[in-house]
């Protein structure tokens, strides 16, 4: 069993994140972002999204920057998970001209790992002020309408950011968009 | 994947090693309670007191239907009248956050007087998962204060129990359904803890809850009836709000101005996130219909809340 945990950042929806590991039969459980790698036995993470709002600067949330520079296995960022990925490795992040919330439609650029079997278009469930506005040292792997940066993927590490949540219902192919991830964890 | 089984079994085992004594349970009909219910009834038997408190913001009918299901289903069930504590606590309360937390520390406080008489220890709830999340707490934003965790008072004179913390909605239906509860208990669509106090945009007088109480009957009637007739699929969650807004009309040749009432319905699987029923036509303008009819005196108009979650919520407060 994949033993992956869920660093939660305040998110809403960060409960759903582990209900749908658990239901991917991962050993999965939610730890506060202020939890020291050396105590963090797990081959992969999920950053969870929450109410901070990324500024222009750096912001922190927690130890997550930590993990980003040290852990291991793959890592998967959400909605703010994904907007501090980006700017930790030299993109940028800021409020959303159009924010999103809710429906909303997106386009896959890059089918590879996060979007493997899935179509090029499907209904994604949105919730963000804020959003990525240059990927850095990723490669963008979706977009939308109205923000353009939905998913990356970097060029080297197996860190991947989700700017959309695939852990809820309304998502269509989230659970899937998930067992991709745990899929890249050895 | 979850099961429900093993879940039960785990449960049940810790209850009976956690609970010495009698314990009481706040049940209020719906699945989470009364799912709650029955574990801990299997855990400890006749030590249990089920407790249905009519706060005055209860459904139709409520009150007895679930006290002849609960006894039905062989829990010590106790229904206690309420309503006029809530009311007059709830005189000139506007503020949704402020209605929630008196609503949840008069809760309190009726089970902690029946506690003491009943020399109960413990407090058993059905909070579910949702319920403590959009609470907030920690990092976690408050989107609402749910009566059974973010509505408590601070000082509390018995053990809380929650044996279905964490668990979602779907989760609970189907630990519902292996213990045996009837189908119309199990998929019962949710009511939130604060009842109709929350159904109503500002001040929750008996007036406007017997209001809201009749617009809800009319949906959850005629979307009940729609769905037997298979002109729609019965959405997950499906009631009326009542606004503090006045609108015009014109009620056989003379100027009508009553309120505004919403008809909302939602498609969900766990209440974290849900998009509005797309409910034929046919369907609505008979909810309309009937209930500017039948509230000719105090409503003039109904409106269809087309509003996802998010950006709404799938309540108004």
């Amino acid at each position: 069993m994949k033993r992956v945990y869920v660093i939660d950042n305040g998110g809403q929806w960060t409960h759903r994140i582990w209900r749908v590991l658990r239901e991917l039969d991962c050993e999965s459980k939610i730890i506060p972002n202020t939890t020291p790698l050396d105590q963090i036995d797990a081959s992969g993470l999920v950053l969870s999204g929450g109410a901070p709002r990324i500024a222009w600067e750096n912001l922190k949330l927690g130890s997550c920057t930590d993990y980003l520079a040290q852990f291991s296995g793959p890592i998967l960022g959400v909605c703010v998970g994904h907007q501090l990925m980006a700017v930790y490795y030299g993109g940028k992040a800021g409020p959303s001209e159009i924010p999103e919330f809710g429906l909303c439609n997106i386009k896959v650029i890059e089918p590879d790992d996060l979007f493997k079997g899935l179509p090029s278009e499907f209904q994604v469930w949105q919730s963000h002020n804020d959003e990525v506005k240059e990927a850095g040292e990723f490669i963008t792997l979706a977009g939308s309408k109205d923000c353009k940066i939905q998913a990356i993927k970097h060029k080297t590490k197996p860190h991947y950011g989700i700017q959309f949540h695939a852990e809820v219902n309304d998502t269509e192919h989230g659970e899937q968009i998930y067992q991709n991830f745990v899929n890249l964890i050895k | 994947m979850f099961k429900p089984e093993k879940f039960i079994d785990e449960k049940i085992k810790e209850l009976k090693d956690k609970i010495k004594g009698t314990a009481v349970i706040g049940i209020s009909g719906g699945v989470d309670s009364t799912t709650a219910a029955i574990i801990v009834h299997k855990a400890i038997g006749p030590n249990l007191r089920g407790i249905l408190v009519d706060t005055g913001y209860m459904r139709k009918n409520e009150i007895a239907f679930n006290e002849k299901m609960l006894k039905g289903l062989g829990i010590n069930t106790l229904a206690v009248d309420a309503s006029q504590r809530f009311f007059s606590k709830l005189k000139g309360v506007t503020e949704p956050e402020h209605k929630r937390k008196i609503i949840g520390e008069q809760f309190i406080r009726v089970f902690e007087e029946i506690a003491e008489k009943e020399n109960a220890k413990y407090f058993i709830q059905g909070t579910i998962a949702p319920d403590w999340i959009e609470s907030g707490g920690g990092l976690r934003d408050v989107i609402k204060s749910h009566h059974n965790v973010g509505g408590l008072p601070k000082d509390i004179k018995f053990e809380i129990v929650e044996p279905l913390r964490d668990l979602y909605k779907d989760e609970v239906r189907m630990v519902g359904h292996k213990l045996g509860l009837p189908e119309d208990v199990y998929q019962r669509q949710p009511f939130p803890g604060p009842g109709l106090a929350v159904r109503i945009i500002g001040e929750p007088t008996k007036q406007n809850a017997d209001i809201v109480r009749e617009a809800c009957a009319i949906v959850e009637e005629e979307i009940e009836l729609a769905s037997k007739n298979k002109e729609m699929v019965k959405p997950w969650q499906y009631f009326a709000v009542l606004l503090p807004v006045k609108a015009v009309g014109v009620h056989g040749d003379v100027r009508a101005y009553g309120n505004v009432v919403v008809v909302r319905s939602v498609e969900s699987k766990d209440g974290m996130s849900a998009s509005y029923s797309k409910i034929p036509h046919s369907v609505l303008e008979k909810i309309s219909v009937r209930i500017t009819n039948t509230l000719k005196d105090s409503v003039s108009r109904v409106v269809y809340d087309i509003t996802n979650k998010p950006p709404g919520t799938i309540e108004y407060e």
